[in-house]
């Protein structure tokens, strides 16, 4: 069957009533989530996930889907009218929205997010379809020494890209989070490793707790930290005059727009660890940088907004490429989804196309869904966000730690990995604090497993030979990248790559997702 | 006060190596399991001596780059370091003194009313009947959202609830 008749079939088997019903509660509630600052999509699907562990496999990945796209959907609203991006992934969609939103022209703007955001989600899934399959079948040619470079490279160009000024807080990031994955019997002989004396530890320190705590208690934390103020006053109404429906002639206008920045952010999701913010960002430069309008952008240009909307969301299918074909997650919620696809027993990786040869063509056909319910959403319930966002935090956050202490409970029955959330909540707290960039963190987390076997299983193989890791055409050629990586991130040539190539004002990327 | 600073840098270096030298320690001390007659290369030290080693290294460069001026991030608008301990002391409380000890909708119900109560509060100056009205109304939330949590996890996603 080709891949197209696989992909209508799955659509079919999706579209029953209760899969629909599923799309809508778990999409709103994922644009619920994105559109309140403090709740990021990592923290929303990573406390879904706690949710579906009675649910069947489909159903499961569908509702966590939904709630990634709609969860980075919902970033728009508050980016929007407050300034404030829902999620990182929205930081660029402020920077044209929130002046459009003075001008009384709010319900325009989300018009077109939602119009950006869907385009760009349904590009990805295009390329999702095209690209996921062949990757597969290039992985079944990968062998112990190329996932240990993988591995590697994973945690090299997440730190790189997400580590702001310098790459070297990202590399430490990385590097705890690999450490991190040490604790606990080893992949290979069972042997376990830094317990500490705590057979708690044996069986190592799990992805979901330690998530829920950096993403989820380290925002309850962060939040009432900072002083907030109240989200939403009634102002907010007076910026809704506008129209509500995105123009045809405008999205036609911005056709190529649109396709480009799908492109750009369905392929910066592919580059491991590397999310949403970055595919909204570097949408963005390309479009200023080739626009004809390009000296209204951060003005209120429509242009700009979209062109942030589709990169962000772009990235979703993007980042599940990898995370389906390599088990190597693209981004913070694809992490979180991987350790979902475990549970559920979906097992990612390169055997995924022959032990579930339409499990690739059922995730887009998922997102697809979701993509049509953020469309059908957005456009229609613009006013329902508003009341949203008037939530007072100190209602909001008793209820998210709550669930971030009972989550992690659900899943294994200890009490043991409720602390585990709560260190890893406090540590996360200070780390971002610091800059340190959470994705590399999360990366090493998941890839430290892969990289312990592989390096260890490859030195085997060659009998302590360290020859094959370097020789063999798929492993030179990533070590000629990483290398490269590594030397673009030294100071000087830093220094005259930001020369070459400006980029446009904004927080440091990757901070959170 | 602030954590991005030259001073935190280097206090977080020297963290980081001490890590990375426990680590590669670690790891160099670690069981080779020659008992089992592993292969020399696949000790389960191995790994563990590469990142403690690499850890050490950018702890040293980190310690460098804390030493040159550089760029920070804006300090955020308005922090407050006591609504973040009384956070904190309410979580602790509740995660680690309460959850295994009180059964959970109980725990959950007084650390939301709690919680709210607190950051909901009117000034001493409030009249007492506004003050009675909000303490109710935190009761009520926190009692609501305990029971919504308790059941959807006891019920719908048979968890066995500590």
């Amino acid at each position: 069957m080709s891949g197209l008749a696989q992909f209508f079939a799955a659509l079919g088997e999706l579209a029953t009533p209760m899969g629909l019903f599923h799309v809508a509660w778990a999409t709103l509630l994922g644009i619920f989530v994105g559109s309140l600052p403090g709740l990021t999509a990592t923290m929303g699907v990573a406390l879904l996930t706690t949710l579906t562990y009675t649910m069947d496999r489909d159903s499961a990945i569908l509702v966590l889907l939904c709630m990634y796209v709609g969860a980075i959907y919902g970033g728009s609203r508050s980016a929007i009218l407050l300034n404030i991006p829902g999620t990182p992934a929205s930081a660029a969609t402020s920077l044209d929205g929130y002046p459009l939103a003075q001008r009384g022209e709010a319900g325009y703007a989300m018009a077109l997010a939602t119009a950006g955001s869907a385009l760009g989600t349904a590009v990805g899934i295009l390329l999702l379809v095209m690209l996921a399959p062949p990757l597969a079948e290039v992985a079944l040619e990968f062998g112990s020494f190329e996932f240990f470079w993988l591995a590697v490279f994973g945690i090299v160009i997440s730190g790189q890209l997400t580590g702001g000024v310098s790459p070297l807080r990202g590399y430490i990031a990385g590097l705890l989070g690999l450490m991190v994955a040490m604790v606990g019997s080893d992949g290979i002989h069972a042997h376990v490793r830094f317990n500490l004396g705590w057979d708690d530890l044996n069986g190592g320190i799990g992805l979901i707790p330690a998530m829920v705590g950096a993403f989820g208690f380290a925002e309850v934390l962060t939040v009432m930290w900072r002083r907030a103020p109240e989200l939403v006053g009634r102002s907010a109404d007076a910026k809704l005059k506008s129209r509500t429906l995105p123009r045809l002639s405008d999205l036609w206008r911005y056709k190529f727009t649109i396709t480009r920045s799908g492109i750009i952010g369905t392929f910066i999701g592919i580059i491991p660890g590397v999310g949403e913010d970055i595919g909204a960002w570097a949408s963005y430069a390309v479009a200023k940088r080739t626009s004809p309008e390009r000296d209204q952008f951060g003005k209120g240009s429509q242009e700009g907004l979209t062109a942030a909307e589709t990169g962000n969301s772009a990235v979703v299918p993007g980042a599940l490429i990898p995370a389906l074909t390599l088990a190597v997650p693209g981004s913070a919620p694809a992490a979180v989804l991987i350790a979902a696809l475990f549970i559920h027993g979906v097992r990612p990786g390169p055997m995924i196309m022959i032990e579930a040869p339409t499990f690739i063509y059922s995730v887009a056909a998922m997102l697809l869904l979701a993509t049509l319910a953020i469309a059908i959403f957005g456009l229609s319930l613009t006013r329902l966000f508003i009341q949203i966002l008037r939530i007072p935090r100190a209602y909001l956050m008793p209820v998210v730690f709550a669930l971030c202490v009972i989550g992690p409970y659900a899943l294994t029955q200890r009490l043991f990995d409720v602390w585990v959330m709560f260190a890893f909540g406090i540590i996360g707290f200070v780390l971002r604090q610091m800059n340190y960039p959470m994705a590399p963190l999360v990366l090493g987390i998941i890839l430290g497993d892969l990289l312990d076997k592989s390096l260890r299983r490859g030195l085997t193989l060659s009998d302590g030979d360290l020859a094959p890791f370097f020789t063999r055409p798929i492993s030179a050629t990533f070590v000629v990248v990483i290398t490269l990586s590594i030397l673009a991130g030294l100071p000087p040539l830093r220094r005259a790559m930001a020369r070459l190539m400006p980029q446009p004002a904004g927080p440091s990327l990757g901070d959170r997702k | 006060m602030r954590f991005d600073t030259p001073l935190a840098d280097r206090v977080t270096a020297l963290l980081f190596f001490a890590l990375g030298a426990s680590m590669a320690i670690g790891g160099y001390q670690m069981d080779r399991l020659e008992i089992r007659q592993i292969h020399p290369a696949s000790i389960p030290g191995l790994l563990p001596m590469v990142l403690g080693a690499a850890l050490m290294l950018c702890a040293v460069l980190l310690a460098f780059e804390a030493s040159k001026p550089s760029a920070r991030a804006a300090q955020p608008d308005s922090v407050s370091w006591s609504d973040f301990l009384v956070v904190l002391g309410f979580c602790a409380v509740y995660a680690i003194g309460m959850v295994g000890r009180v059964p959970f909708g109980i725990a959950t119900a007084i650390f939301v009313t709690v919680f709210v109560g607190w950051f909901t509060r009117l000034p001493a100056s409030a009249p007492r009947r506004a003050k009675l009205v909000r303490a109710v109304l935190s009761l009520v939330f926190g009692c609501l959202v305990a029971l919504a949590i308790s059941l959807l996890f006891r019920y719908a996603f048979l968890v066995r609830l500590p």
